[in-house]
């Protein structure tokens, strides 16, 4: 009974003054969301005051924190970021107020198709896409002329990479460990080949998987040889981004494909003399390599959406101004300055403080552009662990059975045939 | 004639036993003071540079500051509580006759070997519909009801080195049973008491499944939750110094207690289980 | 008096206790056994009451909501399934492969715990230097928070932040890429950490050795190896016992290593974790409690071959009398 009272005590002390309180899940990202909530509740002019709240760093421990408030239908979930893929998740459970057309044309204009295409759930808008990511590839200048390459030149391929590679002596870094980094490597090279995951994914449990194509066979190709190549990171079954970064720092570096934070973490590092100085200088970037010399490249999509909680207090007033204000386009700009997050607007990226801060901002944008969102259902969770489960280790995957494999384990997973 | 045979096997076995229990809280203390660039470009047991940097981090973090005043004020509160309760159920037990004593001692050594992981799924919804999720008696419940049977048998033990006469002699003089426990055993107990509540602290301090699936915002989450929240300059960067700067500032308060008690907390380990 | 008490004298006491409850029966029970009774049901209820609440409901609404394909993205879509849930944990192979890994980390750290944790007892027992110190040595291991012991653990092992690669001369070895490397680093920092706790058992189980039983065998011409194997060991066989059921509950539930070091990569997950991530990753609730529900009965089912086969007797281990 005194404990019930002190938790009472404890939970009473949150509202300060008269001013409505929203509060903003954040994904961790060193502060850059709660500054800007700083902004905007001074913008707000005393009406709303954000206050944020962070969740875990990995992408699926931020689902499991939301989704099990929202199905308890907190009322203190006002907004949220959401990872692009668990918008359609959130959406077809109604734990999201969805935009009305005409606030959701404000949402959406000028900004990156991908980013809508993720936001948008049965036709309606459900988040509002708040900043995009793609991967690029990222190589050691020296190491390219060493091998002969250019990674820029047309056409350029996984396979003429990895020969590079090999035949210099360095790596190819990629995530491959088990989580959803490996699973945005995985849709990137499907899609790159034609293909899709997923198709037909408003039906829901009933959704066709499609990973068992010629498409899912030449994804699993590439993975297959570049994880028994000696291109290989040693680590590969656990990297994830940043094993990937320290591999293209060392001895053996050459290539990897990594997300636009590497430019800042590269300066970062070279400046506070952990890496070599002149590794930065040597640092080129390139788009996403091919998977058939004559298609075109699709880079993965990442990001994030900002949605409004269905059962907060001021979802269809106060919320609505916030989430206006957070994606604002100069909040957009701000936010990639502060964070080195990429907006989700392509006007962002011709400013000229963003060019000179960015110098690859022309090729992020353009790869955001053409970039394909992983399958977008509200059964994702289980359709990205079931592909998981089957292609990891990297080592372990065979074009002629994996993608079968996988394809049939993802549908019994759907229908709660299988543990995952 | 133990005299006579060489001591210094004992002496070396004695060394290494230091070094395997301490090396891994060293190596703690040094990532601790290694730049977060350090880890993962530079390989090598002590820190190139020694930096505070990522002890001030943490303490600028609400994250790592929230967290802790949780895992202190829930820790505590559990540790009174759960020892008040053993208290009066060892009390009972070693002292009283009464109907469903095997039954209640069987039953917190059934809880003792629960799977916790059993549990979490059904206990959040619960505390979901009786509004504990995410607070304090959130934790401050289960961690209560998995440190009672430690605390139970701990206190048990203790209390039957308690000399019997002397609280039967203070029933004669008048006293009720109450009053015979307040005025006689508790005095004799304390030390005991004492034990019991390091042991359920410790337990508390440690817990790691309650604090991850019953809390969800700086309310409650404890400091062993909050290190998978921990975060570099970037999402994708990876906080491994400024988590062992967290953890190094959490292990102080153990060495702390292990220091001061060592006698108390093996007593109590023992005495639970065999004679100590 | 604690526990590990010979069987007669335990057999004396419950006889004379036997007695004295008849003699106190019905119409004779005088006020104070019932005031007695009263108080000992009063000072026990908060305990209770708090342990049943966290367990006895939860386990009761696992057991219910198994029985349901229930997942909490779609509320709606709640449906009656009766036992499938289980048929299809127990038929799937992902559940046998992680009662396997389940049951290797867990045999693997009792015996070598055991073998270490002996020694460490005989250490402390005979220590003549440092005494103090070693005690307080290894109590700091059980007393740190097992995720920090795991995190040491595996930054240590990890190929490009720790030292044991370097210092071992192993280059580029990947610990954590194979399924049985990654379970010996798990099963090393859970022996580093637990085993303290065993040694003090163990310790304890020593000091119960009659000494003049050791020095007569050694009059007699035994070895240390016969003395140790002919007197020490079946004279403390009750604490080994002790020690061993509960660190094999204890280690059958391990989580928090697997969650921090591998997160169940190349085939590492543990019962324990497999539970969690299907009720609360998946929020598949149906099938995660039927799974959970499996796992609370191993458990049932290693403390009853326990108790039964090898005898444990737990109303001496808890020093009930």
């Amino acid at each position: 009974m005194a404990l019930a009272l002190l938790a009472t005590g404890l939970g009473a002390c949150s509202a300060e003054g008269g001013t409505p309180t929203l509060t903003w899940y954040t994904n961790p990202d060193d502060g850059g969301q709660t500054r800007l909530a700083a902004a905007c509740t001074k913008a707000s002019g005393g009406r709303y005051r954000i206050t944020t709240s962070v969740l875990p760093n990995d992408a699926t421990q931020q689902r499991e924190q939301l989704v099990r408030r929202l199905a308890a239908k907190d009322s203190g979930l006002d907004i949220m970021s959401l990872d692009p893929v668990f918008v359609a998740e959130a959406a077809a459970a109604g734990f999201l107020r969805a935009f009305p057309a005409a606030e959701a044309a404000h949402f959406t204009q000028g900004v990156f198709p991908p980013a809508v295409q993720s936001s948008t759930w049965d036709g309606r808008l459900y988040a509002a896409p708040f900043w995009a990511n793609t991967q690029l590839l990222w190589y050691r200048k020296s190491v390219a002329r060493k091998a002969g390459i250019d990674p820029n030149a047309p056409g350029f391929t996984w396979d003429r990479l990895i020969d590079a590679a090999v035949r210099t002596g360095t790596t190819v870094g990629v995530q491959g460990s088990k989580y959803e980094g490996y699973m945005v490597w995985i849709n990137a090279l499907v899609a790159s080949a034609g293909g899709r995951i997923v198709g037909g994914a408003e039906r829901g449990d009933d959704a066709s998987i499609e990973i068992d194509s010629p498409a899912g066979r030449r994804a699993a190709e590439i993975i297959s040889r570049l994880a028994r190549s000696r291109a290989a990171s040693p680590t590969l079954s656990t990297d994830i981004e940043e094993q990937a970064r320290a591999l293209l720092n060392g001895s053996r570096g050459g290539f990897m494909v990594n997300w636009g934070y590497i430019w800042r973490a590269e300066n970062g590092d070279a400046k506070d003399g952990v890496i070599a100085r002149n590794i930065p200088s040597d640092l080129g970037w390139a788009r996403y390599p091919r998977v058939s010399p004559d298609r075109d490249a699709k880079p993965p999509f990442g990001g994030i959406e900002v949605g409004i909680g269905a059962y907060g207090r001021h979802k269809d007033t106060l919320a609505v101004d916030a989430v206006r204000c957070i994606t604002s386009t100069p909040n957009m700009k701000k936010y990639m300055i502060d964070s080195g997050n990429p907006a989700a607007r392509a006007e962002v990226f011709d400013d000229p403080e963003i060019v000179r801060q960015f110098p690859m901002a022309g090729l992020i944008r353009d790869s955001i552009g053409v970039a394909a969102p992983r399958p977008i259902t509200p059964y994702y969770t289980d359709v990205s662990g079931a592909v998981q489960s089957r292609w990891h280790p990297p080592a372990s995957v065979d074009p002629n059975t994996t993608p079968g494999r996988s394809e049939s384990f993802v549908r019994r997973v759907l229908r709660d045939q299988a543990l995952l | 004639m133990e005299s006579t045979r060489p001591k210094w096997p004992w002496i070396v076995a004695s060394a290494l036993i230091l070094v395997w229990t301490i090396f891994p809280i060293l190596w703690i203390v040094m990532l601790s003071f290694k730049r977060p660039g350090e880890v993962g470009n530079q390989k090598g047991f002590l820190p190139k540079h020694w930096t505070w940097d990522n002890y001030r981090t943490v303490f600028r973090t609400d994250l790592f500051t929230a967290a802790l005043v949780n895992s202190i004020g829930i820790s505590m509160i559990a540790t009174f509580a759960g020892v008040v309760f053993a208290t009066l159920v060892a009390y009972a037990i070693a002292r009283l006759e009464f109907p469903g004593k095997k039954l209640i001692l069987s039953f917190a050594l059934a809880i003792a070997m629960f799977p916790v992981v059993s549990l979490v799924g059904p206990l959040f919804d619960l505390w979901r519909d009786l509004g504990l999720y995410d607070t304090w008696p959130g934790l401050i419940i289960p961690y209560i009801s998995f440190a009672l049977p430690l605390a139970i048998w701990t206190l048990s033990a203790f209390f039957r080195e308690i000399p019997w006469e002397m609280e039967q002699a203070a029933q004669v003089d008048g006293a009720t049973s109450w009053q015979a426990f307040r005025k006689v055993i508790v005095p004799l107990a304390a030390p005991g008491v004492f034990t019991a509540a390091i042991l359920t602290f410790f337990f508390c301090w440690n817990d790691f499944v309650f604090g991850i699936s019953l809390t969800s915002s700086d309310r409650a989450r404890p400091v062993p939750a909050a290190l998978a929240f921990f975060t570099g300059a970037s999402q994708f960067e990876q906080p491994t110094t400024a988590i062992c700067a967290a953890a190094v500032v959490v292990t102080v308060p153990v060495v702390v207690i292990v220091l001061a008690f060592q006698r108390r907390i093996v007593a109590g380990l023992t005495s639970g289980a065999v004679k100590g | 008096m604690t526990t590990l008490e010979s069987a007669p004298a335990a057999g004396r006491r419950a006889g004379r206790r036997g007695t004295g409850r008849r003699g106190a029966g019905r119409a004779d029970l005088s006020d104070r056994g019932r005031a007695e009774r009263r108080l000992g049901l009063l000072l026990s209820a908060p305990a209770v009451i708090v342990m049943l609440m966290v367990t006895a409901y939860p386990l009761v609404n696992a057991l219910y909501l198994s029985l349901f394909s229930y997942r909490i993205t779609a509320p709606d879509d709640r449906r009656f399934v009766g036992l499938r849930n289980y048929a299809t944990a127990l038929t799937d192979s992902l559940f046998w492969q992680d009662v396997t890994t389940t049951f290797i980390v867990t045999a693997v750290t009792v015996v070598v715990e055991l073998v270490v944790g002996f020694g460490l007892a005989m250490v402390m027992h005979r220590a003549v230097f440092a005494r103090r110190t070693v005690r307080t040595a290894i109590l700091l291991p059980y007393g740190i928070v097992t995720v920090i012991s795991a995190f040491a653990w595996r930054y240590a092992f990890d190929l490009q932040s720790g030292f044991v690669n370097t210092w071992l001369g192993l280059g580029d070895y990947a610990w954590f890429s194979g399924r049985w490397s990654s379970l010996s680093v798990i099963v090393l920092s859970e022996i580093w950490k637990t085993t303290p706790f065993v040694s003090l058992l163990l310790l304890a189980g020593l000091a119960q050795v009659p000494r003049d039983l050791g020095e007569a065998a050694t009059v007699d011409g035994a070895t240390a190896w016969q003395r140790l194997w002919r007197v020490t060991v079946p004279n403390m066989k009750a604490a080994i016992l002790v020690a061993v059921l509960f660190r094999t509950l204890d280690a059958w539930r391990i989580f928090d290593n697997v969650f921090v070091m591998t997160a169940g990569q190349q085939k590492t997950e543990t019962l324990s974790f497999l539970t969690y991530r299907q009720t609360i990753t998946r929020t598949a609730i149906g099938l995660g409690d039927a799974v959970g529900v499996l796992l609370f009965l191993s458990v049932v089912l290693i403390a009853v071959v326990f108790i039964r086969g090898f005898r444990v007797d737990l109303s001496r281990v808890r020093g009930d009398r």
